[in-house]
């Protein structure tokens, strides 16, 4: 049944995603870092909140809009299918050349698992700076990802390959070879939503971030690298976006964590009382 | 990509005015106006550009290879062509309601009966939007054929058919391409009678016997509309299941393409009059009874859902050709009635088999409907769009529970006559049918196998077919089939009103190494659109395409012989592009 089957898949991805994070915890966080914030959790907390509430109301207004989107779409939306087509043809296909069992179960596992984990586990880590501005810098890039996605999936009506070529793409497609991930990412996402691709996106987010605190973090930065690649080619090799849509995630990529350095400053929490305390109150406007 | 506006994105719209312009500066003073007038006011003759409208491979995965295929031979003669893909709502909605469209390919729902083509092609309703001639044709004689195949019977009727058939292999208002085949998997340990009726019918779902123990039936459906919406009437949501007539009762069903009583009794027909008699003390699911005016109310919302409220009629976008027969009724007490038909005995038939609605539910919809700040179109009453959640019905399951993409589950109404001693019809033997949502083949499938669903209830994909691996508790399962892929094109536009340009487009399609190539054979490519018992035999497939034969062998198109066809159909090339007048 359709519930038992995604309970199962979300359990699997839980588990395995997990034991990633602790082993990378142990790994690059080491034992120093986790005392400090063991101690320090609080204030860290507290530095931070405003950027994990934004994040949460992003994601909230995501998961709605997504699925709520086709009136919007229909409304505004462009349909660029053909459009794509006809700039990259078949450029995805090139993948299906150097295809192999192993390549599909590789790339299969780095779309659903590697790119779940590459995303969580730079929270952890970045939470365990004592600096917590790469952490809310982190968090605000991936909200702008996040909206500015949302923004393009309302404008762009577009299908990905495996929905123009499904015949070419049989071997590789992920739905195929793997029916019970369609439970989970029809959870998150419609077939239409292809411009730009989010999981190109933040994985390469992450991987800029990844390079930025290369000396925090020294062994991590090439670790991040590997696996968003590894995304950005998945999309592609599993038919589900087109290159262009990986194009466009890279410079979107660029774009937020760009943004998130100019909107994130060293002491947030501070300009932002310092903000509260000089709004003028509607009254004072009116005096 | 549709709209005229946008269609052909390089035409040069303002060359004309343009060249006048500076023309009239530069000549004017010479005297040569008159010329110069006759020369740039010919309007430019430009590449035919086209869109093909289809499903993308989540909606109709032959479809979109379909599309593909036309396009590029299309493009092989110099058309420019784009493929537009929409999900199967908005598909039906540019197709059937707003006849925004150039081309498009798609499965026509067809029928067992050649009136089927009475609504897809009467002129009359070339304005209206529905299932009805969605295709804007307008063909006279035709019309007068469709007409007499209705109104005869037997011999005489066969006569007819061939004849109007032999007209549309000639006109080509639409290209049949190939009537696919239907396979289903299903779970053999708990249920017995898979396929002694044809499980797109209700029939299908009442002859099954459950085992011991066995009190509910379970089906994995790829398509997600009937969870979305449950309206009879709404032709966007609607495709070949049959679960809506386990809801709805209708006077009588069909059974391998004969007519049998249902919610009627019996009847008896006579010179185009057809007394109906009602099975007694049946109810809809909201225990309200349900009696002749019940009956006679469908047909008359069927005719028009505002029930003559509007300045002319609105009628629904499906069963229009059956309610159209329908000349009036005269309500005879409680269970009896008397319909005055214009048709014959085998058509008048048919018309019992339209969904029977409850008047006190939907004589309150047949108004038109109210979008706030939208104006809404003629004919979009309440009737057709609402998404009718829960549907009031009087047949065997009622509605239980839904999720939207997810499932719906119906339960057995026990009132229903089937379960009454002595009535001798088949009857639901479960007390609960949940549909469940899944919307691939390999995971309906995998559902089958994993012991999560009996069916897979909608037409399995020709690509998983050759992985089929029945089991002792599992098998495929084949149907006859009646639904068929076409090229339908919009003769409302240029050049499409032209049937010469049809056939040439006709002429473009080897069917059977579409039928190869993309259905992996599990398909017959046809040149009717009529089930084979009606297909006369000049029109039988013979290896090759009786009515429009292919310009090339094995799926090679012999391009310079496609084009001559253009040019021998009127029209002109200039530097490879097929030049159009629109």
């Amino acid at each position: 049944m359709y519930a038992e089957v995604l309970t199962r898949v979300l359990t699997q991805v839980a588990v395995v995603v997990g034991i990633l994070l602790l082993t990378s915890i142990a790994l690059f966080v080491g034992r120093g870092r986790l005392v400090t914030t063991a101690r320090e959790w609080r204030s860290r907390l507290q530095a931070t909140a405003p950027a994990v509430a934004v994040l949460a109301a992003v994601l909230g207004l995501n998961r709605v809009v997504r699925w709520r989107g086709d009136e919007i779409e229909g409304a505004i939306g462009f349909h660029m299918t053909e459009t794509f087509y006809d700039l990259e043809g078949e450029f995805v296909l090139l993948f299906q050349s150097i295809a192999t069992e192993e390549l599909t179960a590789y790339f299969s596992f780095i779309y659903v698992y590697g790119y779940a984990f590459l995303l969580i586990f730079p929270g952890i880590a970045y939470f365990a700076l004592s600096d917590t501005r790469t952490f809310r810098r982190l968090l605000t890039a991936y909200s702008l990802n996040y909206v500015l996605g949302l923004a393009f999936y309302l404008l762009v009506i577009a299908y990905g390959p495996r929905n123009v070529m499904p015949e070419e793409l049989t071997v590789t497609m992920l739905y195929d070879n793997s029916p019970e991930y369609q439970h989970l990412t029809r959870e998150v996402n419609r077939n239409t939503n292809v411009f730009p691709s989010l999981h190109t996106s933040l994985a390469a987010t992450v991987g800029v971030f990844a390079y930025i605190t290369r000396s925090s973090y020294p062994y991590w930065f090439p670790v991040a690298a590997v696996l968003a690649a590894s995304v950005a080619v998945s999309t592609m090799y599993l038919g589900i976006h087109w290159a262009i849509d990986v194009v466009a995630g890279l410079v979107l990529a660029g774009v937020c964590v760009r943004l998130s350095g100019v909107l994130v400053g060293r002491q947030p929490v501070a300009r932002f009382r310092r903000y509260l305390d000089r709004r003028p109150t509607p009254r004072d406007d009116r005096e | 990509m549709t709209d005229e506006k946008t269609a052909s994105p390089g035409r040069p719209r303002s060359r004309r005015a343009v060249l006048a312009g500076t023309a009239g500066l530069t000549v004017a003073t010479s005297g040569c106006v008159r010329q110069v007038r006759t020369v740039v006011n010919r309007d430019a003759v430009d590449q035919l550009s086209v869109t093909i409208v289809t499903l993308p491979a989540d909606g109709d995965r032959e479809g979109i290879r379909l599309a593909r295929e036309v396009a590029a031979v299309l493009e092989a003669v110099g058309v420019d062509v784009s493929v537009d893909m929409r999900s199967n709502e908005e598909f039906l909605r540019a197709i059937l309601i707003n006849h925004e469209f150039d081309l498009y390919v798609g499965r026509h729902p067809g029928g067992t009966d050649p009136d089927l083509l009475y609504e897809a092609l009467h002129s009359v309703y070339a304005e209206e939007s529905g299932w009805q001639n969605p295709f804007g044709y307008a063909n006279l004689q035709l019309d007068d054929l469709l007409e007499a195949q209705r109104r005869a019977d037997g011999e005489e009727r066969e006569a007819v058919v061939a004849e109007l058939l032999e007209e549309l292999a000639r006109e080509q208002p639409f290209v049949p391409i190939c009537v696919p085949e239907e396979h289903r998997f299903v779970r053999t340990d708990r249920f017995d009678g898979w396929g002694e009726a044809h499980p797109a019918t209700r029939l299908g779902y009442l002859e099954l016997e459950a085992g011991d123990d066995v009190d509910r039936l379970r089906t994995a459906h790829t398509d997600a509309r009937i969870s979305e919406n449950l309206n009879p009437l709404t032709a966007e949501y609607r495709d070949h299941e049959p679960f809506l007539e386990l809801v709805y009762d209708s006077l009588a069903t069909e059974r391998d393409g004969e007519i049998e009583p249902w919610l009627a009794e019996d009847w008896t027909y006579d010179d185009g009059t057809l007394w109906v008699r009602l099975r007694e003390d049946c109810r809809f699911h909201d225990d309200e009874p349900l009696d002749a005016d019940d009956v006679e109310f469908s047909y008359r919302l069927l005719q028009d859902t505002e029930l003559e409220g509007g300045e002319s009629p609105s009628p629904p976008p499906r069963y229009r050709g059956l309610a159209a027969a329908v000349e009036g009724i005269d309500v005879d007490g409680e269970l009896d009635l008397e319909f005055e038909l214009d048709a014959g005995e085998a058509v008048a038939e048919r018309v019992l088999t339209v969904p029977i609605l409850p008047e006190h539910v939907w004589a309150d919809r047949a108004a038109p409907a109210t979008v706030r700040g939208v104006s809404v179109a003629q004919g979009a009453t309440e009737a057709v769009t609402v998404d009718n959640v829960p549907p009031v019905g009087s047949g065997p399951f009622r509605f239980g529970s839904r999720t939207e993409r997810e499932h719906v589950t119906l339960e057995r109404f026990d009132d229903h006559f089937t379960r009454r001693e002595g009535v001798d019809l088949p009857e639901a033997s479960v007390e609960e049918l949940r549909i469940q949502i899944d919307p691939r083949s390999t995971s309906a499938i995998e559902l089958v196998n994993t012991d999560g669903a009996d069916i897979t209830s909608a037409i399995l994909e020709t690509y998983v077919l050759d992985d089929l691996e029945p089991a002792p508790e599992t098998a495929p399962l084949e149907s006859p089939s009646w639904t068929f892929y076409h090229l339908g094109f919009n003769t409302r536009r240029a050049p499409f009103a032209n049937a010469r340009f049809r056939r040439a487009v006709a002429g473009l399609l080897d069917k059977d190494w579409l039928v190869e190539d993309v259905f992996h054979g599990y398909a017959a490519p046809t040149a009717t659109p009529v089930t084979e018992e009606w297909t006369p035999e000049e029109l039988a497939w013979n290896g090759e395409d009786p009515a429009t034969p292919f310009f090339g062998s094995d799926g090679e198109l012999d391009v310079n012989a496609a084009r001559e066809a253009f040019e021998d159909a009127g029209f002109s090339y200039d530097d490879g592009a097929l030049r159009v007048r629109r």
